[in-house]
């Protein structure tokens, strides 16, 4: 029986620097492991990888596929040089994953290329800051080769296929096809897990919010626990109204504007004042109001939809911040719509009675923000209120066999979600490392033009390099890749390999997002890039942290 | 040239109106056409010479009628009153409904699949909710608004290819709203927002190379058409076409021919929509028109439906 060890290493840093040689050799050792380690997952008939576990090494191995999962576990290594190296590939794989959902292992194998051919190329006397800076130029040259080859797409046939080279499920892409073809490039998705065995979709139409009504006597429908107004008005306060005084403006003016249905929407209601709208909503004839709690869970969130719901609604909000309450209000406070539900946890909008104009206008503003945002975290709630504000969503329901099925396909659909959002958005590229082996073409000419030695040699790389996602490809199903890339060469340009059936097919039955190839591809580059400019390893003491666990 | 038409249905209120004509696709054979007014839904069996009051639904306005393209089988016609459509299987003798949502919409358009007799589909475009869709002859209806920021749709109108490219077209009171997955979603096209609202909608298979030809009546800058499903836009006619296009239709004989109902009277284009000339000059205000071979069908308020024989 073997004894148990520690998860933590009990490695000791000592404090040194170290130099050239050793620091090119034992940085693209570190990369070359971890590159290693993920490159068999990378295509459609990917490889796996076993895991140990990190709170109990003694459990199930985790069996991962996916290149930006594998990148997560791999935490330290155990030579600190190498670690450098590992944790450089590391930040390149994770970033590509969380900002795009895919191509990660496509990442990982252009940066080992590239750094393996930057290596050999400084052992033979060249200049690392001017190879870097001619990488950089090739890079825009290949991009331009790929910014040509861009297509966009649509329809719920070319969506799946992209969906399908993403995932590699069938049933799975049929249906994110179908899905992305509906809601497009911003359009809300909740990927939930199902009890059942099987996949299914649904859409909901109209907006609605996770917030709900502030107190379940305002509920009118007991049976479906909501409540359902036609033509209401709708006024919108982001701040607590606690003083039953301060409703009796809003609730006079109502009545003065012939309103039947009132919904409001406010920070927070008081008992006092909740009891208040109870009281006119019994006392007064033709007349019942409803309220709910301002969605958004930190100020921004509350800001935000308080913007987007004045938007849709056509009514002014009374703010907090310009020293406003209810007794303030007018007529230009009441919006409209041509029905509001609310039930205890969320409320929904159908037929805002805003201006059209500004609703676009303000989703075409939303849209320019989330593309100038880099940070994921900003992104997603940007992404949000751009579906909400497309008038429905939809739910993916994933079942499956057991538990960890589900959870497993869970995470791709989401991955893979994330990957459509930019394919839809961006377009599409030939698949199958079949566009990186196309714009090698735009680098030809240059190479063969360079006159000095580190731009030639720069040139010479990326051409290189390019050409080994498509060999990871065929290897990893099991073909020679020289001879799978001859056999192409042979067909002529606009072929591909499809390496599920063995046979050449027209490129455009292959497709991967084109955000995803640019990005993965420039991200190599620049990682490559800077970690050949390294000269000099400087290693403290072992860091207070890894003491602390060891 | 046309030659002068007569009332051949006279409306007595001075509100009501015919909003909508739909013919049988046989009419050069059958006679038989529909009238939607504000007082009922009229039927003609000899080619719009004599009318009847059809026993619809208690609600008297329809504002919408469409006829259903396998008509010589399924002898279906479908009509929009406020609040709901009516369908009927026996070319309007007796009528089903199939209800909406509360608040009752009110539709401005209806139209059928050029599939319809495999794929049962329909689509109603309303004032204030948007658009709905049914896939099963009427039965029942779905509202599908995904993408469509204006509820406010005036027309709607299906490609000519809409078997294989399942694209619609909704012109609202702010612009113009495209859906290439048969209406499920839409997306707003490259029609400019400050010649809204896209009144009417013709879209027909002509004058483009490899795509249908789509043309957009605007309040008052005539006529636009686009050959790119509706990315970039060209103004035709400006001389001939200066104020508010507010119906248009292909021939249904000469896919070359056109006819506009205009703030001039009733224009015909004999060259896809190039050049355009006035037909009949109207006393009143004309509110709908449907051109049929040798006979123009013409709505006008507070009068009725004048019959034109075109020669």
């Amino acid at each position: 029986m073997s004894e148990e060890r520690p998860f933590h290493s009990q490695k000791s840093y000592q404090p040194g620097l170290v130099f050239q040689p050793h620091v090119h050799r034992n940085i693209a050792a570190g990369i070359n492991k971890l590159v290693a380690a993920i490159r068999p997952t990378l295509g459609p008939t990917p490889r796996t990888v076993a895991v140990t576990r990190l709170d109990d090494a003694r459990k199930t191995p985790e069996v991962l596929d996916s290149g930006g999962g594998i990148a997560r576990k791999v935490i330290e290594m155990s030579q600190r040089d190498e670690d450098i190296g590992a944790m450089l590939a590391r930040a390149l794989i994770c970033t590509q994953h969380e900002r795009m959902g895919d191509g990660s292992a496509t990442a990982a194998v252009l940066l080992g290329a590239i750094y393996r051919g930057g290596v050999h190329y400084l052992a033979a006397g060249g200049n690392a800051m001017r190879l870097r800076h001619y990488l950089e130029r090739a890079l825009a040259t290949a991009l331009e080769g790929l910014d040509e080859l861009t297509a966009p797409v649509s329809g719920k046939d070319k969506l799946a296929q992209v969906a399908e080279a993403i995932c590699h499920d069938a049933p799975l892409a049929k249906l994110l096809g179908e899905i992305f073809d509906i809601i497009g490039a911003y359009g809300q998705l909740d990927v939930r897990k199902d009890h059942s065995r099987v996949l299914r979709r649904e859409y909901i139409e109209g907006m609605f919010w996770n917030s709900g009504l502030v107190s379940r006597d305002m509920i009118v429908n007991q049976k479906e626990l909501q409540t359902v107004y036609e033509e209401p008005a709708i006024v919108i306060a982001d701040f607590q109204i606690s003083d039953p005084r301060h409703i009796m403006p809003m609730l006079e003016l109502a009545v003065d504007l012939k309103v039947e249905k009132l919904l409001l929407i406010a920070g927070e209601l008081s008992g006092d004042a909740i009891a208040g709208l109870m009281m006119a909503n019994g006392k007064l004839k033709n007349f019942a109001v409803m309220a709910v709690r301002g969605p958004g869970m930190n100020p921004d969130d509350r800001q935000a939809a308080v913007e987007d719901l004045a938007v849709v609604t056509g009514g002014v909000p009374l703010l907090k911040v310009m020293g406003q309450n209810l007794r303030d209000i007018r007529r230009e406070h009441f919006g409209g719509a041509r029905r509001a539900w609310a039930s205890p946890h969320n409320f929904g909008i159908i037929g805002g009675k805003g201006d059209p104009r500004q609703l676009r206008r303000h989703v075409s503003n939303l849209q320019a923000q989330y593309e100038r945002e880099d940070d994921s975290e900003r992104r997603g709630p940007i992404q949000a209120r751009i579906g909400k504000l497309m008038g429905g969503s939809a739910t993916l329901w994933i079942g499956g066999l057991s538990e960890s099925e589900i959870e497993a396909r869970k995470a791709t659909a989401e991955a893979t979600a994330d990957a459509m959002r930019a394919a839809v958005r961006d377009g599409v590229l030939p698949g199958g490392g079949l566009s990186y082996l196309t714009a090698r073409g735009r680098l030809q000419p240059k190479m063969n033009g360079a006159n000095d030695p580190d731009e030639r040699a720069a040139y010479h790389i990326l051409y290189e390099a390019l050409a080994e996602p498509a060999r990871a490809i065929y290897e990893n199903a099991g073909y020679e890749p020289g001879e799978v890339l001859g056999r192409i060469a042979q067909a002529g340009d606009r072929h591909g390999f499809d390496v599920l059936h063995g046979r050449l097919l027209d490129q455009a039955s292959l497709l991967d997002g084109a955000a995803i190839q640019k990005m993965a591809l420039k991200n190599a580059v620049l990682t490559a890039g800077l970690a050949l400019t390294i000269d000099v390893l400087v290693h403290h003491r072992t860091p207070e942290i890894a003491r602390d666990f060891g | 040239m046309v030659t002068d038409g007569k009332y051949t249905l006279r409306l007595t209120g001075a509100d009501d109106a015919p909003f909508a004509f739909a013919a049988s696709p046989a009419f050069a054979r059958d006679g038989l056409c529909y009238a939607a007014c504000a007082s009922g839904l009229y039927r003609s069996r000899d080619g719009g010479a004599r009318w009847d009051l059809l026993p619809t639904s208690p609600e008297p306005v329809t504002t919408a009628v469409a006829v259903s393209p396998a008509f010589a089988d399924d002898r279906s016609l479908f009509a929009a009153v406020k609040g709901g459509v009516l369908r009927s299987t026996d070319s309007g003798d007796s009528w089903f409904t199939a209800g909406f949502p509360a608040p009752p919409p009110v539709f401005s358009s209806l139209v059928a699949s050029p599939d319809f007799e495999r794929d049962g589909f329909l689509l109603a475009g309303t004032l204030e909710d948007g658009v709905f869709s049914s896939s099963d002859r009427g039965g029942r209806w779905q509202p599908w608004n995904f993408g469509l920021f204006d509820f406010n749709v005036l027309c709607l109108a299906l490609s000519p290819a809409w078997i294989e490219d399942e694209t619609a077209y909704a012109g609202t009171e702010t612009g113009l709203y495209r859906s290439t997955n048969g209406g499920r979603a839409w997306r707003h096209s490259g029609f400019p927002a400050e010649l809204a609202p896209a009144l009417c909608l013709a879209c027909f298979e002509n004058g483009c190379s490899g795509s249908s030809r789509l043309l957009v009546g605007t309040e008052s800058k005539g006529l636009l058409a686009s050959c790119d499903q509706g990315d970039t836009w060209e103004r035709l006619a400006p001389d001939a076409l200066s104020g508010a296009v507010n119906q248009l239709h292909v021939d249904v004989y000469d896919g070359n021919t056109l006819y506009g109902l205009t703030s001039d009277g009733v224009v015909r284009s004999d060259d896809g929509g190039l050049s355009w000339s006035i037909l009949k000059r109207v006393d009143g205000l004309a509110t709908a028109m449907l051109p049929l071979g040798d006979v123009i069908l013409l709505g006008v308020q507070g009068r009725g439906v004048m019959r034109l024989p075109v020669n």
